[in-house]
């Protein structure tokens, strides 16, 4: 429990209920944003530093805005971190590149809870599943951000024209054509697997 | 192909469904990692509130105290140094307790002569005339 609803600090009773409020809504969208800034980064640690971050900089920065405002504006903060932790990483990669030593994670022990699924479909259905998630992100994966984005936006997050422009900070007929060269490069892709 | 707001076609309602997918399958440790990043960022949010909600807290009892600090002020500069402070209205009352006060005024009072001052006053207007 946050430190803030025990009370000794904050008792106003409408902060209470924004905090409760902030609670539910990261709750809500913790998962999805999770997998969309892992689409972006192809990296579990990455991916999940842009959605703390994003979460940390709602929180401090927009709490008291209207609740209807906080999708938007927290995919549009995760968007942003997600670039930035893309163009440090192009330069760390070029440095990389020029020492002798390159360190990977790869001593790192897998973690066997980490390896536990949530959900346990049937074993032909989820190899069905399987197959056509590694399909459907390995498409992902290869799509310009911009598309990429769009379309998780939509697919995943379910905003509408006018918030996924806000999230994206770009016009509506942007986002529109983003969305549909998204859908034919991926129709083109996947074609029936999906 | 459907645009942002229309209905979904085959194709995008199967890869929603695969994606929400594999968002179920989102494993323990992610999980908890995210709860605990949430728990983070409302702890923030919280803490940020009472620099200003403490403020407005304290208003009235900072406007109180400015308003005693400036009455105390302009009292201050009012004042003359020396005499405490005696408005003019109140100057006679003032007089008129020390005559009550002072024993050796009542004694006069109480041999009052009332036909001595009547003739004295008589005395001064003939006089005044005479002098016309």
């Amino acid at each position: 429990m946050p430190a803030a609803l025990l009370g000794d600090v904050d008792v106003d009773p409408s902060a209470q209920t924004r905090s409760r409020a902030l609670n539910q809504f990261l709750a809500g969208v913790e998962l999805k944003a999770f997998k969309i800034a892992q689409a972006a980064l192809r990296h579990e640690d990455d991916a999940l530093d842009a959605v703390q971050d994003a979460m940390l900089q709602l929180a401090r920065a927009y709490a008291d805005r209207p609740a209807e405002e906080w999708k938007p504006l927290f995919y549009r903060i995760l968007e942003n971190r997600i670039r930035d932790m893309q163009r440090r990483r192009t330069v760390r990669g070029r440095v990389i590149a020029w020492l002798p030593f390159r360190g990977e994670d790869e001593d790192e022990e897998a973690d066997p809870i980490a390896q536990a699924p949530s959900a346990e479909p049937q074993p032909l259905k989820r190899l069905e599943i399987d197959e056509a998630m590694g399909a459907l992100e390995k498409a992902l994966g290869e799509l310009p951000r911009r598309q990429q984005q769009a379309f998780l936006l939509r697919s995943l997050e379910g905003l509408d024209v006018a918030e996924t422009a806000a999230a994206m900070g770009c016009s509506e007929g942007s986002v529109k054509t983003h969305y549909f060269r998204a859908v034919q490069a991926l129709r083109a892709q996947l074609g029936d697997l999906v | 192909m459907s645009s942002l707001n229309e209905p979904l076609t085959q194709f995008e309602r199967n890869a929603r469904m695969v994606l929400e997918e594999s968002v179920s399958r989102i494993d323990a440790r992610t999980r908890s990692r995210l709860n605990q990043a949430r728990q983070r960022a409302l702890e923030a949010a919280t803490a940020r509130r009472p620099r200003w909600w403490s403020s407005f807290a304290l208003m009235p009892a900072a406007s109180a105290a400015a308003a005693a600090l400036l009455v105390t002020l302009v009292l201050w500069h009012r004042q003359p140094a020396g005499e405490p402070p005696v408005l003019e209205g109140q100057r006679s009352a003032v007089e008129d307790i020390d005559l009550l006060a002072d024993g050796e005024a009542l004694d006069l009072l109480e041999g009052w002569d009332g036909s001595f001052y009547e003739w004295a006053a008589a005395q001064t207007d003939a006089n005044g005339e005479s002098d016309g």
